[in-house]
């Protein structure tokens, strides 16, 4: 830093520190588990080269391991790109999809699709996730009264409509018995169903959505600030604000319709970034997406290995981890306030 | 110049400001005074483009509303205060408009560095903004507003969370930034502290401009306790300077001179 300015706000080398982060939680995501493969051959599989993986190793890295690294790379980023999102949006640190009721609407939603099934369920799940996922978060802001509640009021709120989609969603659950094994499958939150179709379309709907949230990225600090304030900087919030929930929605939904209920990411991975970076800007959206994408690639590693050879739901790694992390922001957060 | 003409806005039908007419020439401070619910904010909403409008506000003969160009500074009553954004990175928020969001020029670093150091932040600028108190969050949000190099300033009740101390302080920097030909418009309830400062009073009552003039000759006018409900009572200080005071206080005081 010059003696007479400032320090950057944002440098390149913090994004580039978490996409390397990724790379290499990526790489012990297709390395470890129950038979562990060879980095060097992974890599050199993965590019093409010759000495590559043969045979069962081959089928197990390119056809079981990699499609669920990346899909839970997929799943990660959707989750902890849309949860900075709504905190910035909804000025409330402890917005996260799941405590808006979001993940529990697109649960709903995924419910209904899989029930009355038929057809080409992979396309329409995220499509009903995403109108369930809309209707929980109106809900949920018609429940807490105004745009910006209260933090408390505003999670009491996403309770009570989270608790409400979860009931329905069992409701339905139990009047179809034939939907229940699927169904239940999805609940538990897993990657174990991924294979390269299910990346396809996932991966699909979260990279339109990952596209718009990072390209407004930078204009999102200003729905950090008042109405006012965003005005007199020359941005219309209004507008900015529809196109970041419809897209961290649409993120959401496709995270939940891909991989079941997965929890915290979207309150831990943002908070941990902007601490250690100590910065607020969303211009970190891109690296929350990619340490995302690694903390969930590693918390599913920790799914298959820990109690080897059975599997540990994902849900259940990552509120091991979510849940103290968020009692330790709401702590850090009304000491703040005092 | 500012140039308001038969400006009107309207909430659901009602007419929350009615044929609003005001010149405000640059470099001036004028200071907006009214009960609450006068539409005092809502005028400074409208000129930073929030409130559609009838009539209209002109800055140099070109609609504020279309003339992107033209920076605005406002600095709020309650700001929004994100939490775990340190004073540099609100401060540097400031030069959004100028620069792009996102970018962050050498010149733009300096300028922060500048007005951190201008308003007493400069050993503060790591520090988060959520953890300031009243007077030194004040001071950020001017030093923010002054970073947008604005033509125009608008600042909402900007002394109502501070003690007097911090009032004055606040007000003194008010007055530089005005000294650099800056077209400062505030809000403020204390009308006495608004005419030490401003150059012209504007009284606003239910939507219009009751009076509007000079600050010694507004405070000074009989039409100042009607607007508020004969409520106030206007006392001179040994020094000469005007005192207003609640009209219950006011009872029991000499005459004149308190």
């Amino acid at each position: 830093m010059k003696k007479n300015q400032i320090d950057r706000v944002w440098r390149w080398q913090i994004t580039a520190s978490a996409a390397a982060a990724l790379l290499i939680a990526c790489l012990l995501g297709v390395g470890f588990g129950p038979v562990n493969l060879n980095f060097g051959s992974i890599i050199r599989t993965l590019l093409g080269l010759p000495n590559g993986l043969e045979n069962e190793d081959r089928t197990l890295l390119l056809e079981l391991r990699l499609p669920r690294v990346v899909l839970g790379a997929l799943v990660g980023a959707a989750l902890a790109t849309s949860g900075a999102v709504y905190q910035s949006v909804f000025r409330n640190p402890l917005a996260d999809p799941y405590l808006l009721g979001v993940a529990s609407g697109a649960g709903l939603g995924a419910t209904i699709a899989i029930t009355n099934g038929g057809g080409d369920l992979h396309a329409l799940l995220p499509i009903f996730a995403f109108l369930g996922g809309v209707l929980a978060v109106g809900a949920t802001f018609l429940v807490a009264g105004r745009l910006f509640a209260d933090p408390s009021t505003l999670l009491l709120a996403g309770i009570a409509v989270g608790s409400f989609a979860t009931a329905f969603q069992t409701y339905l659950q139990q009047r179809n018995s034939a939907a229940l094994r699927p169904v239940y499958s999805w609940i538990l939150g897993e990657l174990t169903v991924a294979n390269w179709d299910v990346v396809k379309w996932a991966g699909f709907y979260i990279f339109i959505a990952l596209f718009v949230l990072i390209r407004i990225s930078k204009v999102l600090d200003a729905l950090m600030l008042s109405d006012e304030e965003a005005y007199s900087l020359g941005v219309s919030p209004q507008k900015i604000r529809l196109i970041a929930v419809a897209a961290a929605t649409l993120a959401t939904a496709t995270a939940v319709s891909a991989s079941g209920l997965i929890g915290f990411v979207g309150i831990v991975v943002p908070h941990l970034v902007r601490g250690l970076t100590k910065r607020a800007t969303n211009r970190s959206l891109l690296s929350i997406a990619f340490v995302g994408a690694a903390f969930l690639v590693i918390a599913d590693l920790g799914a298959r290995t820990l109690l080897s050879p059975a599997e540990l739901p994902i849900g259940v790694i990552t509120a091991f981890v979510g849940a103290p992390f968020f009692l330790f922001v709401l702590r850090a957060r009304n000491r703040g306030s005092q | 110049m500012i140039n308001i003409e038969n400006l009107i806005v309207r909430f659901d039908n009602t007419e929350v400001l009615q044929t609003i007419n005001l010149d405000i020439p640059e470099g001036t401070w004028s200071c907006l005074v009214g009960p609450n619910g006068a539409g005092k904010t809502t005028l400074l909403r409208t000129m930073l483009g929030m409130q559609p409008y009838s009539g209209s506000i002109k800055y140099n003969g070109c609609e504020i509303a279309k003339n992107k160009s033209l920076n605005i500074a406002f600095v709020p009553q309650r700001p929004s205060i994100p939490a775990a954004m340190s004073v540099a990175e609100y401060v540097m928020l400031g030069r959004a408009k100028l620069d792009g969001w996102g970018k962050e020029s050498a010149h733009s670093r300096n300028i922060v560095h500048e007005m951190l150091e201008a308003t007493q932040l400069l050993g503060m600028q790591s520090q988060l903004v959520n953890t300031l108190s009243g007077g030194e969050m004040q001071r950020v949000l001017i030093a923010r507003a002054l970073v947008q190099e604005p033509e125009v300033m608008l600042l909402d009740e900007p002394t109502s969370a501070l003690d007097l101390h911090h009032q004055i302080a606040v007000l003194n920097k008010v007055e530089e930034i005005k000294a650099t030909g800056v077209t400062i418009i505030s809000t403020m309830h204390d009308i006495t502290l608004g005419a030490m400062y401003a150059e012209r009073i504007i009284i606003m009552q239910s939507g219009r401009v009751l009076l509007d003039g000079e600050s010694q000759s507004v405070i000074h006018s009989p039409e100042l306790r009607s607007a508020f409900d004969d409520r106030i009572s206007v006392h001179k200080l040994e020094n000469g300077r005007p005192v207003i005071i609640a009209a219950k206080r006011a009872t029991g005081l000499d005459q004149g001179v308190i």
